[in-house]
């Protein structure tokens, strides 16, 4: 099964490192310059792709801790982890990326908009998340906590969502881009990008996931090798 | 023992604990009255600002005293190994984490009754006229932070970082919560009638109804050996 993931990362790789050489060249020359927003719109082919990146990254956790807690498989929490981590990084990319478009369209660097405060939201959650991973005591309980708050996190977000839109409801004038109509080549290049990255999104967690199956593997090992120690130290002893 | 009995059985020793030593209920107002205070000298008086503020200033006082109780409700349980002793019992767990909620609440009921009169008098607001509008408000914006609190803070105690972890857990799943109770309460206070602040109050009762159940069912794995 390792040499499998293995492959199928590298492959993955690969092909994401292919597709993120040609995005550019997709986003800034295929599409055209939009009329209003001129180069600013361009951020909205890495901008979007990365939030479906993102959403699917949580999606993922919220599957996989469901399924953790179920079955009891350690391979099930390493996926909700690992889908947590790549997920944040995606969040983190929505944010900045967020941020410099919205400078020169709005500007300022940050709105309260609704969007952007639901995606602040689940970011500040799935650092916790991290933070859960990090400071926990003892493994196993550790990755009950973390499916706990997976799940939790999951469900909380459509009430954030429709709380922030009903406390932002008084500005309804804000344009977004994906409710403008695409012309074709902005559409080609949308779609492109959005393939892109979520073959990136799973080429990531592919390897992510090898990454600590590899460390758990080693983990075990250790302690294999600590037992035959102890067992071989005791025998010359005797 | 019914699963009933046994959530009141773990609520009614909370309080009884609570009323003997009355030591969770006296740290929590007097850093409710602090936190207050903090914010009067924050802000600028005089000029309405602080008026407009007090929603936002009454909440952030509850919620942070609820988070200094629940992690004394946990800790205690950990003395004596407590909550070891609950868990040998045949009782549900939902039960303990069912008393343990109402526990809570109810002391931050308590807690909420001593500070809104302080809060009438140090930014002179009639509160008075409109408490009977705030009581579903405060009822449900205490019971969703119970709710969740008492799930997270029977994690938190169990991490290195203990009671330190527990409002970097709480606080960003409870923003629906606080900004439906914060928003209710400056329109109850602005004087709105309730049906005007139907939609924040659906929100209100549909996260602590939807985290209850979902701590409910999910406290079996926290507290799980």
């Amino acid at each position: 099964m390792p040499s499998n993931l293995r492959q199928w990362s590298l492959a993955l790789g690969v092909l994401s490192l292919i597709g993120m050489l040609i995005a550019p060249y997709m986003a800034l020359v295929h599409a055209d310059v939009e009329s209003q927003m001129l180069l600013a719109q361009k951020i909205f082919y890495f901008h979007v792709p990365s939030a479906y990146g993102m959403y699917l990254g949580f999606f993922l956790t919220f599957v996989f801790s469901i399924l953790y807690l179920w079955k009891k498989e350690k391979r099930h929490d390493i996926w909700a982890s690992c889908a947590a981590e790549v997920g944040l990084l995606f969040c983190t990319v929505v944010l900045i990326t967020g941020c410099i478009w919205a400078k020169p369209i709005w500007g300022a660097w940050w709105v309260w908009d609704p969007q952007l405060t639901l995606v602040l939201v689940m970011w500040l959650i799935f650092v916790a998340y991290r933070m859960l991973h990090n400071y926990s005591e003892d493994p196993l309980s550790s990755a009950r906590f973390r499916a706990v708050l997976g799940i939790i996190g999951f469900l909380d977000a459509p009430l954030i969502h429709l709380s922030v839109r009903l406390w932002r409801g008084q500005h309804p004038n804000v344009v977004r881009a994906e409710r403008i109509g695409l012309p074709p080549d902005m559409l080609q290049a949308f779609l492109f990008c959005s393939i892109v990255f979520i073959i990136l999104f799973t080429a990531i967690l592919i390897k992510r996931v090898s990454v600590e199956k590899s460390r758990d593997e080693l983990e075990s090992l250790k302690a294999y090798v600590r037992d035959r120690r102890t067992i071989l130290g005791s025998a010359v002893q005797n | 023992m019914s699963f009933l009995n046994a959530a009141m059985a773990v609520l009614w020793k909370d309080l009884r604990t609570e009323l003997r030593t009355k030591e969770r209920l006296s740290t929590m107002c007097f850093f409710a009255l602090l936190v207050v205070l903090i914010f009067n000298f924050a802000f600028e008086s005089g000029n309405g600002s602080l008026q407009s503020a007090a929603p936002g200033i009454f909440w952030v006082a509850v919620l942070f005293s609820g988070l200094m109780g629940l992690t004394r409700s946990f800790n205690q349980e950990r003395e004596n190994d407590a909550l070891m002793g609950f868990l040998l019992t045949p009782a549900d767990r939902g039960a303990f984490y069912l008393g343990k909620t109402a526990a809570n609440a109810i002391t931050m009921a308590v807690m909420e009754i001593l500070l809104l009169p302080l809060l009438a008098i140090f930014f002179n607001i009639p509160i008075a006229e409109h408490i009977l509008r705030l009581i579903p408000v405060c009822f449900f914006g205490t019971l969703g932070f119970a709710a969740v609190g008492t799930l997270f803070a029977a994690m938190s105690i169990n991490t290195r970082l203990q009671e330190a972890l527990l409002p970097m857990l709480t606080l960003p799943i409870l923003v629906p919560s606080i900004l439906a109770a914060v928003e209710a309460t400056s329109g109850v206070l602005a004087g709105e009638p309730l049906a005007d602040l139907a939609q924040w109050l659906r929100i209100l009762v549909a996260f602590s109804l939807l985290f209850l159940a979902a701590c409910l069912l999910l406290f079996d794995y926290v507290v799980e050996e």
